[in-house]
């Protein structure tokens, strides 16, 4: 019986584990024509509630968001503070007082990796272990 | 009748997949996005009728809509327009109004400029507070933002500076300057207001308000300016502000009882300060806002003795709202308005204290549906304004206290 209240645990763990990501199973890409090669968790924030439109080298950046899912979930609590509704919220405030356009959103990694290639200033997140051919990856300080 | 029946079937079946339609395009290389909103509300109140709606016997006549286009023209510069329509009870009528148009040049992060008309910013929502699918709330706290009387301060028509920065360890802080003049809103709550009533001495000193239809007001506006200033603070979650504001607002018309001659209202001082917290925790959010008017207008009587009129409010209200789940958010707040601070608060004439219980259900990313109760004490009656209780819609007078049903149903894309 104990081995089976264990077991049942692992696997109620396990599957919790599965579902949810944590900063650190996050990376932040660029559009190669960005010049920074890191970003400040400050800026990175300013960039992703509009606050910011360029980087402390001066690139012009754009954000480019994900639709939902682990990844986008762990990305808007650690990095913005807050949570998805509340994200949405804040950008419609913007939108409908003509403060902001939404910004672009895309319902997978390798979408988001695929976009950020081709646009220029696009920055975003995708999972860590997703490939980043053709899209730098900036370091969070 | 079967042809129409068609008809009706096939704008059933196709609206819903229209008004989720990605209207998102590109002109000459540039993301054109459009944006619309819309929302019909029903009110029922067990005595008195409020915001100039028959909701004694219960009224739909709460229905507002919008559409905007912006684009960015360059990484710096941007443009947009609003258009807004509503209808309210005896406000609005349907006439579509310009909410927002203008130009938005960031130069850097913590400077930039707009000029058009511009959405006032002040405290922690006058911007947005007509936006219904953004708060909790059916209807907004009313001591802070009054729905009757949302055209004739809701936007000015001049330019903002703005712009946001970091300070280190002690968080980041986002400006506003703003000045031009206050838009005529012929069809808002003011007006009708000054219309429906006239001015006679009050027994405790100046002047107050009765039923009188005595004239025709036609214009109200006039200069203002003022700031703003968001602290987000290093407490993550916690966010403090205040705002400043100074009107010069003249009304002009005409009196038509007892003798047509001409009709104005100008303002000696009206100062207006807010300050105002906000903290969010997960899913639970706090806020609280407090208000201070004092004003001093002077008016010429019918027969052309000006008089002053001193007004002192004070406003203010607390809320607490927890999202369950992705559908469910549960809420509420109390709050209250005093119009005249030096007079007795407890006197119903001089104050309107309400409670609100609230749920939202976001039906999807699209719609969403309100429920809420208000229990509402005080009608403000001797009020220089009506905040809601308009003599004219009440000719057996208004009672002290009341209890009022609000359902709203959102749509935003």
């Amino acid at each position: 019986m104990r081995h089976l209240q264990i077991f049942f645990i692992a696997t109620v763990v396990g599957i919790c584990a599965a579902v949810t990501a944590s900063a650190a199973d996050i990376k932040v890409i660029a559009n190669p024509a960005v010049g920074a090669s890191s970003v400040s968790a400050d800026e990175l924030k300013g960039v992703f509630l509009a606050t910011k439109t360029s980087l402390s080298d001066g690139s012009h950046v754009e954000p480019v968001l994900e639709k939902g899912g682990p990844v986008h979930e762990a990305f808007v609590k650690e990095y913005l503070g807050k949570t998805d509704a509340a994200l949405q919220t804040y950008y419609r405030s913007l939108v409908f007082t003509g403060k902001a356009s939404m910004p672009k959103t895309l319902a997978a990694d390798a979408e988001v990796v695929a976009y950020v290639a081709k646009t220029r200033g696009a920055i975003g997140y995708v999972s860590a272990a997703s490939s980043t051919a053709g899209v730098k990856t900036l370091d969070v300080k | 009748m079967q042809v129409k029946a068609i008809v009706l079937a096939a704008a059933l079946s196709i609206g819903p997949s229209l008004l989720r339609a990605q209207f998102d395009f590109r002109i000459d290389g540039r993301d054109v996005q459009v944006h619309s909103f819309a929302s019909q509300g029903f009110m029922y109140s067990n005595n008195n009728n409020y915001l100039t709606m028959d909701t004694s016997n219960g009224s739909l006549a709460l229905t507002d809509f919008g559409v905007n286009v912006s684009t960015a023209i360059t990484d710096k510069f941007r443009v947009g327009a609003q258009l807004y329509d509503y209808n309210m009870g005896l406000l609005g009528n349907f006439h579509p109004q310009l909410d927002w148009g203008y130009g938005d040049y960031r130069f850097k992060d913590w400077l930039g400029i707009r000029a058009g008309k511009v959405k006032t910013v002040q405290g922690l929502s006058h911007d947005v507070q007509d936006m219904e699918f953004l708060h909790t709330w059916a209807l907004m706290p009313q001591s802070v933002y009054p729905i009757d009387t949302r055209g004739d301060t809701i936007a000015h028509i001049g330019a903002d500076l703005y712009g946001d920065f970091s300070v280190k360890k002690a968080g980041s802080f986002s400006y506003t300057l703003f000045g031009g003049k206050r838009p005529n809103d012929a069809d808002g709550g003011y007006l009708y207001g000054v219309d429906t009533m006239s001015h006679v001495p009050a027994p405790q000193g100046g002047f107050m308000y009765i039923t009188a239809q005595t004239k025709d007001v036609t214009y109200y506006g006039g200069p203002v300016y003022g700031a703003d200033l968001h602290w987000t603070t290093p407490v993550k979650g916690l966010l403090l502000g205040a705002s400043y504001m100074v009107q010069d607002i003249t009304t002009t018309g005409t009196y038509t009882k007892p003798v047509v001659v001409p009709y104005k209202l100008t303002t000696v001082t009206d100062n207006a300060t807010n300050f105002y917290v906000e903290y969010v925790l997960r899913n639970l959010r706090f806020a609280g806002e407090y208000r201070s008017e004092p004003k001093i207008v002077q008016l010429n009587e019918p027969n052309g003795v000006l008089v002053q009129g001193f007004q002192d409010s004070r406003s203010g209200y607390v809320s607490l709202s927890y999202r369950f789940t992705k559908w469910l958010e549960l809420g509420s707040y109390h709050s209250r308005y005093v119009d005249n601070w030096p007079v007795t608060h407890s006197d119903p004439r001089n104050h309107i204290f309400d409670q609100v219980f609230t749920a939202r259900f976001d039906i999807d990313r699209y719609v969403d549906f309100k429920i809420e109760g208000h229990f509402i004490d005080g009608a403000c009656i001797d009020g220089v304004l009506d905040h809601g209780f308009y003599a004219a819609p009440n000719p057996n007078g208004l009672a002290p206290k009341m209890h009022m049903l609000v359902m709203r149903v959102g749509y935003h894309m």
